[in-house]
């Protein structure tokens, strides 16, 4: 997968960076991401099944995940910095752009709070 | 080989006594998927005896507890979610994101049946005469069937059963031989429920299968969705054998857009309505009507957006349009194109023989465009149920709508426009059963009935709505004296 061109693959690529981040959070030794980032991969989830509505289906340009590529391998504080900003950058990208306001509105809650720990 | 499904009756999964099955081929790898049995009307039969049994004990349990069945399974739908979305994609060939919409709108079915407890309430009178009270109440009437298409394998079964099941009556359903799987998923999920044994059965097969639900004397009603000649078959089968009956057919549906829409977002409203699910959904916009000089523009951008979907295997998050459902309806959609070429037509997008690589032997039909289409051309008269969009011309907003209302079907129409007065007049005069405005899919809620008109509906009352406890319910007016 390379392009973040419908509902589905912002909301796939957004779950599997949590998971990824949840992961990597666990690595860290830091357990409040961990589990923060859990809690957003879940709600993702229910975002991408209850707000899909076929009249919402239309086509989006002009994202791709390549420029969301997280760098996982510095497990220090400065690493943890960098890889919360990425994940910030991602959903301040895609939430616009998200025509649905419930979807909308959780993209941008995890946004924020990968902002704060950036 | 691939499984050969079973039918479920009686709350137990059962074989078919028929040995022959359909192969079940996944539209986009070619893969045969399942083996779907040609159940028998013995089968049926013994899924009516089932479903007639469990009656007695289902219609004296309290709608409250009814209901509770259904809050358990909307539960149970969204843990299985993601694997009924799959399965839908793995046997239809549309898009994830199509098949998670699909499943969606099946769960707001079991939503809008948990609503059944006020629903089904009545009214009534004191003192009609002197001393006499009348009051009318809705009960079950008995065994319900329906018999779904392969276009919406999960979502039609849905508009169905809970509502059937909640205002207490059992349930037999015959879905498509072509995509039986996603049924079977619920059914799994029914199982998981502990109903009352008979409340709800699943018959896999189909045209003899079919038969035997329209003509078992058991069977109080049945619902249909489909083509139109199947639709009419099923409403004149049905009735002569006394049964009450909800059949929707075809459509041709048209969108008329004016000079004054937003070009680039109404086009991309169009390209969903078009190209959504390949064009095989009885909403499909089939037919573009440009007013006036919105012509040019409109082609263009309409071409342009059409040329840009991505089409390929839906189970990969980024394909935009899946394939069409098996290489008969490829072969038939294709056809259909070249013969209106050559009835005068212009390909502005030209969609056959499309290849994706990767799956070069996919039913994959790429998004079509054909302009200068006349009302007399097969594209403008017959369903394609494909990825095919014909452009007409009319000079003005009453031609467009004689346009419209010449057609023999009458499911769903749609005005792209700024300005209330024709949109107004558009939602007065058409003669169809579901009108979009600034909506290419005018797909109703489960709380409204689904419409549709002339040769897209055969029946009395519609699915989904208020119709649907209409159709469920028999009502008994009780006249009441005590002396």
């Amino acid at each position: 997968m390379s392009s973040l061109n419908t509902f589905g693959a912002i909301l796939t690529y957004a779950i599997e960076l949590e998971t990824r981040l949840t992961d990597y959070y666990k690595q860290a030794g830091n357990a409040e991401q961990a589990s923060a980032s859990d809690k957003r991969r879940v709600k993702l989830e229910r975002a991408r099944r209850e707000f899909v509505l076929e009249i919402t289906l239309e086509a989006i340009e002009g994202l791709d995940e390549a420029n969301y590529a997280l760098e996982l391998g510095d497990t220090s504080a400065a690493g943890q910095k960098q890889a919360a900003a990425t994940a910030a950058r991602f959903y301040a990208d895609v939430a616009p752009r998200i025509n649905v306001r419930d979807a909308q509105r959780i993209l941008e809650k995890c946004g924020k709070e990968h902002t704060a720990a950036a | 080989m691939a499984q050969k499904l079973k039918n479920y009756i009686g709350g137990d999964w059962v074989e078919s006594s028929s040995s022959i099955t359909t192969p079940v081929i996944n539209p986009a790898t070619c893969e045969t998927i399942a083996e779907c049995p040609e159940s028998t009307r013995a089968d049926v039969d013994a899924a009516v005896k089932a479903a007639q049994e469990g009656f007695e004990e289902w219609r004296r349990t309290p709608v409250l507890n009814r209901v509770q069945y259904l809050f358990r399974f909307k539960t149970m739908m969204e843990e299985r979610f993601e694997d009924i979305t799959k399965a839908v994609v793995e046997e239809n060939g549309k898009t994830r994101d199509e098949a998670r919409g699909e499943v969606r709108r099946g769960i707001e079915s079991i939503d809008f049946a948990t609503s059944v407890p006020v629903l089904m309430r009545n009214d009534g009178l004191e003192d009609i005469a002197a001393g006499i009270d009348e009051t009318t109440v809705r009960q079950p009437a008995g065994v319900f069937a329906a018999i779904t298409p392969f276009n919406f394998p999960a979502m039609v079964p849905l508009w169905f059963l809970p509502t059937a099941i909640a205002c207490g009556n059992t349930f037999i359903l015959k879905p498509s031989p072509q995509t039986p799987i996603s049924a079977g998923l619920l059914y799994e999920v029914l199982h998981d429920l502990d109903l009352p044994e008979g409340v709800v059965n699943l018959i896999q097969g189909g045209k003899e299968a079919s038969m035997a639900v329209m003509e078992h004397p058991g069977i109080k009603g049945v619902s249909f969705v489909g083509s139109t000649p199947v639709a009419k078959l099923v409403y004149e089968t049905c009735t002569k054998h006394g049964k009450r009956v909800q059949a929707q057919g075809g459509a041709k549906n048209y969108i008329a857009v004016l000079p004054d829409a937003d070009m680039a977002a109404s086009v991309k409203n169009i390209m969903g309505a078009a190209y959504g699910c390949a064009g095989q959904r009885c909403l499909a916009a089939a037919v573009v009507v440009a007013v006036g000089d919105a012509h040019d523009k409109l082609k263009e951008e309409l071409v342009k957006q059409a040329g840009n979907l991505r089409v390929g295997y839906g189970l990969n998050e980024t394909t935009q349009m899946g394939t069409v459902v098996s290489a008969v309806a490829k072969e038939r959609i294709e056809r259909m194109i070249t013969q209106g070429i050559e009835q005068g037509a212009t390909p502005a997008l030209d969609g056959r023989n499309a290849q994706v690589s990767g799956y070069e032997g996919g039913n994959f039909v790429g998004p079509t465009i054909v302009e200068n289409v006349t009302p007399d051309n097969i594209l403008a008269k017959e369903e394609v149920f494909g990825p095919v969009l014909a452009i007409m011309k009319a000079n003005d907003f009453d031609e467009a709508i004689d346009i419209i209302n010449s057609s023999k079907y009458g499911n769903a129409a749609s005005l792209f426009t700024t300005n209330g007065g024709y949109a107004r007049e558009f939602k007065y005069r058409v003669n169809a059963g579901n009108i979009g405005i600034n909506i290419g899919v005018a797909a109703p809620s489960a709380s409204f009935p689904f419409g549709g008109q002339k040769d897209s509906f055969f029946g009395d009352l519609h699915g989904q709505g208020m119709d649907s406890i209409e159709f469920y319910t028999e009502r008994k007016i009780v006249i009441e004296r005590w002396i």
